[in-house]
């Protein structure tokens, strides 16, 4: 081979590298979306809800978008961590948060740097359950009404282990703190450590999501006394719901998909369409049924964002008449 | 008996083909996870996690299991080579396994871990087997302030740590503890030291300082001298040296401290493998025959901690099993497993599930087996590393140190720390402050933070009950003990010659 040729051939293929370069730039103004993975952010730990619910809706979407949906966990400050992340990065449709009740609850009783709607707008209320208050199967407490009186009796006294502070299950404790049933709202983060908690006589009741514990339940260790509901759950019908005992407060768990505000907005739709298609598939509906959730608990993000006010309009209203 | 007639049968289930695959996968994939720094054991279990939903619930859970003990094994091989931890949990290995490496015994260092490994690996899924359900029932002893209680004792292996002085190791713990603060708080929500500065609130992630002052910081010292360090030469020490049964015997108060911390460790749900390896590390230099030699590179600083964290498994996987409750994040992970496929661990998984709890035990049998012959083949090959000139191996510590970085939280950020965390690394190591004890705060920070905050709202503020529970009581005493003998000492070594100085 001569050199001549040699010199030719680099040259080529410098040109055709370059060219190919230049053939990318111009793709990528007109990208296609999606092209890269998208990330959904869990700002909770791994194997919570919160978690398992990002990863079933990833591994469903994944088959709709062709693109893979890694899950980030970032858990810290009931949420706050995982909101950085998510509001930090870029509004291009590649990252999407999950985002729970908890979370939402600290525009009331926290000082957060974002708000709902302006910062960030809801794809999909995913998942709605009810809360309740749940002591070990052997307590002393055979009803909430022995709870209740035992409360009273000494103010302050009863522990309820909680998710954390600020949080719904913290809002809802001191709500029934203005009917006289004064507990202490002890904080653990860790799920581990909050469930031996109640088992090992450390505290005296549980605030949870019945699907959390849903092994614990089945299998006899725990049992629930007062569900914050509307209406009694099917499942545990002899169990008294707030509603009926005369509390205003249903501020139920939910799980919601979000993303930043200012994404372009046939972005947002393809993904909320993928959603909305996820969540109507019967591997989703399974998961609803195993999670105890309502089996209806889908909102598109139009019904989604009227959700989310509705809930903060009533956190609002129920943090300003416990007095913060 | 009914339980050896059981694990029999358990045995057998796990050599049927789809079983055995499970296990072998899992011991792979959890080796690569834990020598990749950054690439947390939870992680890896959490991405292994969407493979298992076709396998059956059997394999699924072999298949995690086997990750979480091979992945307290694995990061030891970078920590003794290359001196970047693959684990938090490898952190204490360094400190005598690096060392031993580096005075020219790196396969006799790697033979102790696959020893202690081993060794752990079997106790703790027999004990595990036999005592299931009291260990369960200890678990629900502890709360709040035990766990804290437990953290100060870990943070007490700070003593162990200085090197020659004990008021610098003592700066630098609580540099690192500073450091963990940095964030929001976990239990108020509010912003510390984060000047505005979004990123900042993120946190400082402990790995990014672990990966930075450990793996970039020696490189630069290296890099400083030159990367003059001939390479050892290649000689017989190229074959693997498992230690001897009489070397091993010698050892049996530190095998058995260990192993009893290590279990104990396991059960407690907010403790863990990462705290029963510090712990260990800790107890051994106040109590162990060679306590002054800990830290020259000596057997019982790299057995103590390893056998501690192996040994914590079973007693992780005991509350998961009978009480369904997850004490860490890879246990978490693993109950997910089981609640995927419709099995709900706890009381009743013995009466219910028997073959499935008994092939998950003999499992874990068959896994440690396999982990350590995996582990045994591993080490001629990597111990060639070492015989490599210095240049090429620091070219790859920081190639490793910064993939390990990126890989935790996906952020471009901790890069950045990582960076800057290597040249506080350096200066460290350059004033002869020792890095450990910083490594440690960051690491135990939190945790104590966030069980000292849960203690006060339960307790009313009554910073007493740390010392009026029989648990929590016990271990503060105990980590008094720890720090005051040490620093008393230190004093009188230093203080009462200068007085007496002063009166002549």
């Amino acid at each position: 081979m001569k050199p001549v040729s040699k010199f030719i051939k680099l040259f080529g293929a410098g040109a055709l590298a370059l060219g190919g370069l230049f053939a990318s730039g111009a793709i990528q103004a007109q990208e296609k979306y999606p092209s890269r993975p998208i990330e959904i952010i869990v700002p909770w730990g791994p194997g919570g809800g919160a978690d398992q619910l990002a990863r079933k809706v990833g591994k469903i979407m994944e088959d709709s978008m062709k693109v893979s949906f890694p899950v980030v966990n970032a858990p810290g400050a009931t949420g706050s961590t995982g909101m950085t992340k998510l509001l930090v990065g870029q509004p291009d449709g590649h990252a999407i948060s999950v985002f729970i009740a908890d979370t939402h609850a600290l525009q009331v009783t926290g000082n957060t740097k974002w708000k709902s709607g302006t910062d960030f707008k809801p794809l999909a209320i995913m998942l709605q359950q009810p809360s309740a208050i749940f002591v070990p199967n052997d307590s002393r407490f055979k009803t909430w009404a022995d709870f209740e009186k035992e409360a009273k009796a000494n103010p302050g006294k009863l522990k309820v282990a909680v998710l954390g502070l600020g949080s719904i299950d913290d809002v809802t404790l001191r709500y029934l703190g203005t009917k006289g049933i004064k507990t202490n709202a002890v904080p653990f983060s860790n799920p581990g450590e909050r469930y031996v908690s109640i088992l090992g006589g450390h505290a005296d009741a549980l605030y949870e999501q019945a699907g959390d514990v849903r092994q614990m339940l089945d299998n006899k260790q725990m049992r629930p006394l007062l569900i914050f509901a509307n209406e009694r759950v099917p499942e545990f019908k002899d169990i008294p719901v707030s509603k009926e005992l005369g509390y205003n407060v249903t501020l139920p768990q939910f799980r919601s998909l979000i993303i930043k505000a200012g994404t372009p907005p046939e972005r947002v739709k393809l993904l909320a369409d993928a959603i909305a298609k996820a969540a109507a598939s019967p591997e989703y509906k399974s998961f609803l049924k195993d999670s105890y959730a309502d089996p209806n608990s889908y909102l598109g993000p139009a019904e989604a964002e009227k959700f989310l006010q509705h809930e903060l309009d009533a956190m609002s209203a129920l943090v300003t008449s416990l007095g913060k | 008996m009914d339980i050896f007639s059981q694990l029999a049968a358990g045995f057998a289930n796990v050599f049927v083909p789809a079983n055995l695959l499970a296990l072998a996968i899992g011991t792979v994939a959890g080796m690569l996870v834990a020598v990749l720094p950054g690439l947390t054991l939870v992680m890896g279990v959490v991405l292994a996690l969407p493979f298992t939903y076709t396998l059956g619930v059997t394999p699924a859970v072999i298949l995690l299991t086997a990750m979480y003990i091979t992945g307290t094994y694995g990061g030891a091989f970078t920590a003794i080579l290359f001196k970047v931890p693959g684990e938090p949990l490898d952190v204490p290995l360094l400190w005598d396994g690096w060392r031993m490496a580096q005075n020219g015994r790196p396969a006799e260092a790697l033979g102790w871990t696959l020893f202690a490994a081993f060794f752990a690996g079997i106790l703790t899924v027999s004990a595990m087997v036999l005592m299931a359900v009291p260990f369960a029932k200890f678990a629900l002893k502890f709360d709040a302030p035990d766990y804290f209680a437990i953290i100060v004792f870990g943070l007490t292996s700070v003593v162990a740590l200085g090197g020659a002085s004990l008021t610098n190791a003592f700066i630098s713990m609580f540099i690192g503890l500073f450091i963990a603060t940095i964030g929001v708080d976990e239990t108020f929500g509010a912003e510390r030291f984060v000047f505005g500065v979004p990123l900042l609130a993120d946190g400082v992630e402990y790995l990014t300082v672990m990966v930075g002052a450990y793996g970039l910081g020696e490189v630069l010292v290296r890099f400083e001298q030159g990367f003059k360090t001939a390479p050892m030469s290649m000689g017989a020490k190229v074959q693997t040296k498992l230690p001897k049964l009489v070397d091993a015997m010698r050892m049996r108060a530190t095998i058995a401290r260990s192993s009893l911390i290590g279990l104990l460790c396991g059960i407690v749900p907010g403790a863990g493998a990462t705290i029963a390896s510090f712990v260990s590390y800790g107890v051994e230099r106040q109590y162990g025959e060679h306590k002054g030699k800990l830290g020259s590179g000596i057997p019982e600083g790299i057995v103590a901690p390893q056998i501690a964290s192996t040994a914590s498994v079973g007693g992780h996987m005991v509350p998961l099993l009978v009480l369904g409750i997850p004490g860490s994040g890879a246990t978490a992970v693993i109950l997910g497993a089981f609640l995927l496929h419709g099995v709900q661990p706890g009381p009743q998984i013995f009466q219910t599930q028997p073959l499935m709890v008994y092939t998950l035990f003999a499992s874990m049998f068959v896994a440690v087996f396999a982990m350590c012959l995996l582990g045994y083949f591993a080490i001629k090959p990597l111990v060639r590393v070492l015989y490599f000139p210095e240049a090429i191996t620091s070219a790859y510590v920081v190639m490793l140190c910064f993939i390990g970085a990126f890989a935790a939280r996906n952020n471009l950020t901790d890069l950045w720390m990582v960076g800057l965390f290597g040249v506080i690394g350096y200066l460290f190591e350059r004033f002869k402050f020792p890095i450990a004890p910083m490594i440690l705060g960051c690491i135990l920070g939190p945790t104590a933070e966030r069980t000292f905050q849960t203690t006060m709202i339960s307790f009313q503020n009554d910073w007493t009950i740390f010392f009026q529970r029989p648990v929590s009581g016990t271990v503060m005493l105990l980590a008094a003990i720890a720090l005051g003998v040490p620093v008393i000492k230190a004093w009188r070594e230093t203080y009462i010659p200068a007085i007496r100085r002063g009166r002549k």
